[in-house]
């Protein structure tokens, strides 16, 4: 009973390996996906994705925004960059959050900056997912 | 005739250009390499993007986007001129800049006003210059083409689209067709036309589509799919010209290596037929000199 898991971003297959199970952040909510499952498409959000591996690992990865694909056989995600936990730089992700909740507040109220905080509020999500992944990989 | 040691001068320093052009082929040729694997990485992405469009368009049917809207009344076509950001690369950049002015001028009557967008230095130096029309984006390519970086540019591109400050946009660029020849090409990027299922293959691909149901709606998924697929475009727009600069430049260095090493030939003939002369002249003196005595 495994399903094949293939995460495709745009410099190439992140992840390539049959799965138990695979939860994904859908744009609607978490869902899990296993062998046989109907046939369908959902927008993905940022998010921690739970992979339990046929070896009955769990393993986690942070994804952005995308999509995914999934037949009986097959989930195909399609998202813009994928993290495992392990790739994940950690200080990094952590100093992004502070800068960028600082850099938010300097502009909370300024309306002109909307492009601009979208882009922070962008950057800050992403660092979540990031350290949210850590912390569970380590946890 | 040039004295011996102007020959000579000449010829060490020809030498040192030759030394130069082959290290920058040489160094172009890995730089390629590099930049042909980022195309085969973002492939698979795209081909799986393509595809899941093809259905998406075909199952959701009258769902639509913002982004695929056909203006009937069109003012101004924004153009994205993407060149390298260094020259030595033969005629790589003066073709697209031709084929982005051929299309233009095509254009012109469709059009009241234009828009540039240009990415890479030679672009902007090229349209600086000649003070053209409105330049709305300005930027290097940098040293490595990135998707971030795209994202950037294509959501600039798909803002004003959406604002109606641009009924259209087109990019122009060349594609990487192979090591020997790069190819200008003028692609159409908005408003977005989803691909369509080859006529061939509809029948076999319409039980599989029955069977397909899409969270919550197609719209809603239409409108993370475009916008997606509008930044893949720029994204390969970007990476095929990375690959075809080095490319080209790896000829232009290569012509230039072999230009090197036959002009230092002929130098080096003449120098010898220089030195042999010069050898006669004093020869024939020394004779003269001698018999002068007897």
């Amino acid at each position: 009973m495994s399903i094949d898991l293939v995460v495709v971003t745009p410099h190439g297959e992140a992840f390539s390996e049959p799965v138990e199970q695979v939860v994904l952040p859908g744009a609607e909510g978490d869902f899990g996906v296993l062998e046989n499952h109907e046939r369908f498409l959902a927008p993905l959000k940022p998010g921690p994705m739970e992979i339990h591996l046929v070896s009955g690992q769990t393993e986690w990865a942070a994804i952005s925004s995308g999509f995914a694909d999934v037949s009986a056989h097959q989930v195909v995600v399609l998202v813009d960059e994928c993290f495992k936990a392990h790739e994940i730089d950690i200080d990094h992700a952590r100093m992004t959050r502070e800068e960028v909740e600082q850099g938010l507040k300097e502009i909370m109220h300024d309306a002109e900056e909307a492009d601009h905080r979208a882009r922070l509020e962008t950057a800050a999500v992403r660092a979540a997912v990031h350290i949210d992944v850590y912390t569970r990989h380590h946890g | 005739m040039a004295g011996l040691r102007d020959i000579k001068r000449r010829i060490v320093s020809v030498e040192s250009t030759q030394k130069i052009t082959s290290a920058m082929k040489m160094v172009s040729a890995a730089k390629l390499r590099r930049a042909q694997d980022a195309i085969e990485s973002a492939r698979p992405y795209a081909e799986r993007m393509k595809s899941t469009l093809e259905e998406v368009a075909g199952a959701g049917g009258d769902a639509s986007h913002p982004l695929l809207e056909q203006r009937e009344d069109r003012k101004t076509l924004e153009v994205v001129v993407v060149t390298s950001d260094r020259g030595l690369a033969g005629a790589f950049n003066g073709n697209v800049i031709k084929a982005a002015n051929a299309m233009m001028e095509e254009r012109s009557g469709e059009f009241a006003n234009s828009r540039l967008t240009l990415i890479g230095k030679k672009a902007v130096d090229h349209y600086r210059r000649r003070r053209a029309a409105d330049i709305t984006h300005a930027s290097d390519v940098g040293s490595d083409v990135n998707y971030p970086e795209a994202q950037e540019i294509a959501r600039g591109l798909m803002d004003r689209f959406e604002k109606g400050e641009v009924d259209e946009v087109v990019l122009v660029f060349s594609e990487f067709v192979s090591t020997m020849t790069q190819t200008p090409v003028v692609v159409p990027l908005l408003p977005f036309v989803p691909p369509e299922v080859p006529e061939g293959e509809k029948d076999s691909e319409e039980e599989e589509k029955l069977a397909y149901e899409i969270e919550p709606d197609p719209a809603k998924l239409l409108a993370v799919l475009v916008p997606k697929a509008v930044e893949v475009g720029v994204y390969r727009a970007l990476l095929e010209n990375q690959a075809g600069e080095h490319a080209a430049r790896m000829t232009a260095m290569e012509n230039a290596t072999r230009n090197s090493e036959e002009l230092i030939e002929t130098l080096t003939l003449q120098y010898n037929r220089a030195r042999q002369a010069a050898i006669t002249t004093e020869l024939v003196e020394i004779v003269t000199g001698a018999q002068a005595l007897e």
